[in-house]
């Protein structure tokens, strides 16, 4: 695995092609999120009607896993991981991703992935304190007090995970491509692209429930 | 190629195929068992799907860690 070329520094910190696609991506969601609610109508026009589809879909799925009122609070978080991950797994099948020096998918780096999962970690500490105050601490030593290594262990393991799963297949899967590429230029990389746009979503989704389902199961017999 | 090359290359091409075969066997049981629960009820069709789905990714970011472990290797083969 090669280091990432560094493009530019700002105070000292390296911007390699991966930050420069964030950016980029971070831009476009802001963008269609702007223009989607700009005019609200009760009769919403088509672009409204498709970013209206996403968001109840995202609601309904979440309030599966952990309950309509919990899904409601954690709702910005979880969709905007989901959404997030989506377009940039899905951004290394535009063309010119990886070649051009600026572009990348952000997920392609351990660093973006492990900011992710980091993010998801402290999320759902936060949950835990703050529905349960000082007994979530309590419940690491439930159900025996001799599980409290087993129980901490379990869940420092968890970003670790988060982040090698949603690494390792992007990351794979954009090494295979090049390597297919220097096979048979044009049409061998076809199939290994065609499963990336499949492994690219079942990623994202994989990543956010699990997140919610972590978070849920921190605040769980609060209520 | 040097012994540490050589070495190297058959420790890449044993993680590869060593990791692959624990997970293969398991998402065959999880997806057999699915089928048969789609079989039996398929009203529930579509949340055994997305349960499948979610224990596959699991299963599957197991190879995925050998094929990372591959990768450093080969990084430092030659």
């Amino acid at each position: 695995m090669e280091e990432a070329k560094v493009l530019f520094t700002i105070f000292g910190l390296e911007v390699t092609g991966h930050v420069t696609t964030m950016w980029g991506i971070m831009l476009f969601m802001f963008l269609v999120f702007v223009v989607a609610t700009r005019k609200l109508d009760k009769v919403p026009g088509r672009f409204q009607c498709m970013v209206e589809y996403t968001v109840e879909a995202l609601l309904n799925f979440f309030s599966g896993i952990m309950g309509r009122e919990q899904a409601r609070r954690y709702f910005p978080l979880l969709a905007t991981l989901f959404l997030f991950i989506l377009i940039s797994n899905w951004s290394g099948l535009l063309p010119f991703a990886g070649h051009v020096e600026g572009f990348r998918p952000p997920t392609s780096t351990l660093s973006v992935t492990a900011g992710l999962a980091v993010i998801a970690f402290v999320a759902t500490q936060i949950a835990g304190f703050r529905e349960k105050g000082l007994g979530y601490l309590k419940s690491f030593f439930q159900p025996f007090f001799i599980m409290f290594p087993l129980n901490l262990i379990e869940e420092l393991v968890r970003p670790l995970s988060l982040s090698l799963r949603l690494f390792g297949n992007i990351f794979g899967e954009e090494m295979v491509v090049v390597v297919l590429l220097s096979m048979a230029p044009y049409f061998a990389p076809i199939p290994m692209q065609l499963l990336g746009i499949l492994f690219g979503f079942i990623q994202a989704l994989v990543f956010t429930t699990l997140t919610a389902i972590y978070i849920s199961s921190a605040t769980a017999d609060a209520h | 190629m040097n012994m540490t090359s050589a070495i190297i290359a058959l420790a890449v091409a044993l993680v590869m195929g060593i990791a692959t075969i624990g997970p293969a066997l398991g998402q065959g049981t999880a997806s057999a068992k699915a089928m048969e629960g789609i079989a039996r009820q398929p009203e529930v069709a579509g949340e055994l799907r997305t349960t499948l789905i979610i224990a596959l990714a699991f299963m599957e970011a197991l190879t995925i860690y050998g094929l990372l472990i591959a990768f450093m290797l080969l990084a430092k083969m030659g």
